[in-house]
């Protein structure tokens, strides 16, 4: 099974792509393109409410200068330039004003009015009139200030001290803590997340380019008609053991060089990242994440090799590997689902899935704790697949390789294998 | 002695039989000629004796043991359909397919300097495959046939698509290499190059070994009674002396001619001259391996196929 003919087969794959333009540059790009991707979204929410206007109308003169009190000095205010207007008027007359300034709601040049009544004090009850009213973000951001002020008009004749005030006034804080097997029970901020993402990311547009580079270099060998000189020297066999693990070794190289990389920066001391953003990545993982990669490639590169030996041109194999893609496309998006919450029942599952858990699984230990047993069967398990279609693999491709001409239905397909 | 025996070798193709219990033997030392038309089976043929395909049916004997991995290594094969990886560059080709074949080294290195030398590629060797000329990407592919210095070599339509100069040269190394006591099998649909080069030969037809023997053998057997006339001038009236002759081939350059009588010749040679043909060769008793071909497939050779194969002879051995 390897011998001399296989490892020249894989050096040959080696010499072709680890030194290809297209290996560097995906090297260099994949990390580049998902700081974009990242920075974008960033920018994006940094952007979409900043230069806001807005009216902000009490019934109550007190409650109005309270108001201007709180939000002239309040960060968001500052940061995000946006501007209040500060109005007092009964319901009655917001009805009317509202009329009055209808145009400038529609055409935008005033974002919105925040109607805080009286009643307000005892039900926490406000409006808010806008051309796009469900405004999570700002929501979400008006929510602490609107409630400080109304907690602290609320408290202001009673007799309180500040404590209790202080008290009153705070929202609350939910911190996480990762309880694992580890003694310290650790604060968790946002790191572990941007990792899941990152390793999910990374296992995904490997997949798919390694993938994809196979299938090409399949079809070329056998529409360039190199195939038969090939198999005149080796066997089919021989042929696709060296080209599933010369691409298998490839990929798993350019795995190492990102994450090697990505712990090397997270860990040395060029850049420190803020409480809430450190990340765990060490050695161990790294190397569980590769092997497990590994395994997964060789799986899949097989079944797109085997792809690749059916069709004689890309355009027809593209329908070909709709299934393969599936198998890829499905656990990216389950992977990114648990990363809202880990503890989903399929989380588990796809983990250990055949395919799925490539992408899966290192999302998931990530996150949560995975026991030692789950991260070795969710390896063994792809191997026991990989024994499993293999044989079947085999016997397409040893048949598909030499045929050419038009494209071949699958009901032919399953009369190879009984050749 | 022979070196390789195809024992009924069969292969289907869903309802297709297109090698159907095919046998012969390749003597040593020889040039074996695998004769046929376009899709007479040729080419599966030899596939199925590099375990390229699994046959159906049948075995291929090497010195009494079936064939078996290590045949591979000992065989020098270039397909009718050839091919190379376009980005890889020229010596690094040749150093790779030796490789396959177990060959690695100094030694190997040395030979495919010496082969590229011989062909005028070397200054090309560090080009890439895809920069050359389909010529000299079709010397590349012979090299990469000769280069492990196999046992056996097996060339399946090796001079389409070369020159003449090139096919020249092809000709005299597959010439050498007989000298040096390799055995070749040359699958073609050429006919005259088989005669010219060949010592054995089989013919295949529509999957079927239909003729086999040494090409000496096969001419003294279908010779008898036949003419083999080179001329200018119009022979048109022979068709007028059915007593005299039975039957006539027209080959464009040459013409085989049967007689009823092997007495007949002489009188065949006189009525020529009569009738003021200028005669450029007339050799009494001997045939092309054409008009055997044809005699043998003949009756199922429709007139389109006959044509290509008397249109594709036309380039000088």
């Amino acid at each position: 099974m390897f011998n001399y003919r296989v490892l020249a087969i894989i050096k040959r794959e080696l010499r072709e792509r680890l030194f290809s333009k297209a290996f560097i540059t995906t090297t260099l790009l994949i990390p580049g393109l998902i700081i974009v991707i990242f920075g974008v979204q960033a920018l994006l929410y940094s952007t979409e409410s900043k230069n806001l206007n807005f009216e902000l109308i009490t019934e109550n003169e007190e409650l109005t200068s309270a108001f201007v009190y709180e939000f002239s000095n309040a960060d968001f205010v500052k940061e995000k330039n946006y501007v209040f207007l500060y109005k007092t008027m009964t319901k009655e007359e917001l009805k009317k004003h509202l009329e009055e300034i209808r145009n400038k709601i529609t055409d935008e040049s005033l974002t919105g009015v925040i109607f805080v009544p009286s009643s307000a004090l005892k039900d926490k009850k406000i409006e808010y009139y806008s051309k796009s009213p469900q405004n999570i973000a700002l929501s979400r951001e008006l929510n602490g200030p609107i409630n400080k002020v109304l907690v602290d008009a609320y408290f202001m004749n009673k007799t309180l001290n500040p404590e209790e005030l202080e008290f009153a006034r705070r929202g609350v804080d939910f911190a996480g803590f990762k309880v694992s097997e580890e003694e310290q029970i650790k604060e968790e901020g946002y790191g572990n997340i941007i990792l899941a993402y990152a390793f999910t990311f990374l296992l995904y547009m490997s997949l798919l380019i390694i993938g994809q580079i196979t299938l090409q270099s399949v079809i070329e060998e056998k529409s360039n008609k190199i195939v038969e000189i090939v198999l005149s020297s080796v066997e089919p066999k021989e042929l696709m053991t060296g080209k599933i693990l010369g691409a298998s070794i490839t990929g798993l190289v350019q795995m190492g060089i990102w994450l090697f990389t990505i712990m090397g920066v997270v860990s040395s001391s060029w850049i420190t990242l803020p409480d809430n953003l450190v990340l765990e990545i060490d050695t161990k993982v790294v190397l569980y994440v590769l092997a497990n990669f590994f395994i997964g490639l060789v799986l899949f590169i097989g079944l797109f090799a085997t792809v690749g030996a059916i069709f004689d041109n890309p355009q027809d194999a593209s329908s070909g590997t709709m299934p393969i893609m599936m198998l890829i496309i499905i656990p990216f998006f389950i992977a990114f689902s648990i990363m809202e919450n880990p503890n989903k029942p399929y989380a588990e599952i796809a983990s250990l899935f055949p395919f799925s858990s490539v992408i899966v699984m290192p999302a998931r230990m990530t996150l949560i704790d995975v026991p030692t047993w789950q991260l070795i069967a969710a390896i063994l398990i792809n191997i026991l697949t990989i024994i499993a279609i293999f044989p079947v693999a085999g016997k397409i491709y040893r048949v598909g390789i030499l045929i050419t001409g038009k494209k071949p239905k699958w009901s032919e397909v399953v009369r190879w294998l009984k050749q | 002695m022979n070196s390789l025996e195809v024992r009924n070798l069969t292969k289907r193709f869903d309802k297709i039989v297109a090698v159907d219990g095919a046998s012969f033997e390749v003597p040593d030392g020889s040039i074996f000629g695998l004769i046929g038309r376009n899709g007479a089976g040729k080419t599966t043929t030899i596939r199925m004796m590099m375990g390229i395909y699994l046959p159906d049916e049948g075995e291929v004997i090497l010195k009494g043991t079936k064939v078996g991995r290590e045949f591979k290594s000992n065989v020098g094969y270039l397909p009718e359909e050839r091919g190379l990886y376009k980005k890889m560059k020229v010596l690094e080709t040749l150093l790779y397919f030796a490789e396959l074949k177990g060959k690695t080294g100094k030694e190997v290195q040395k030979k495919a300097v010496e082969y590229l030398k011989k062909f005028e590629l070397y200054d090309r060797r560090m080009s890439k495959i895809e920069d050359l000329s389909k010529g000299n990407q079709q010397k590349i592919q012979f090299i990469t046939t000769i280069l492990h210095d196999p046992e056996f070599i097996i060339l399946d339509e090796p001079f389409s698509g070369l020159d003449p100069i090139n096919t020249n040269i092809l000709k005299e190394i597959i010439l050498e290499m007989k000298r040096r006591g390799k055995v070749i099998i040359l699958s073609t649909h050429l006919i005259d190059y088989a005669e010219k080069m060949c010592d054995h030969l089989a013919i295949i037809e529509k999957g079927k070994i239909v003729l086999k023997g040494s090409i000496d053998e096969l001419k003294s057997k279908y010779a008898n009674r036949n003419v083999s006339l080179a001329y200018k001038g119009d022979i048109s009236f022979l068709k007028k002396h059915n007593e005299i002759v039975e039957k006539i081939e027209d080959f464009g350059n040459s013409t085989g001619i049967k007689v009823r009588k092997e007495s007949q010749i002489q009188e065949l040679l006189k009525l020529l001259i009569d009738n003021g043909v200028e005669i450029k060769k007339f050799d009494a008793n001997d045939i092309s391996l054409h008009e055997i071909f044809v005699e043998t497939v003949g009756n199922e050779v429709d007139s389109e196929s006959q044509f290509s194969l008397s249109d594709r002879e036309g380039i000088n051995v």
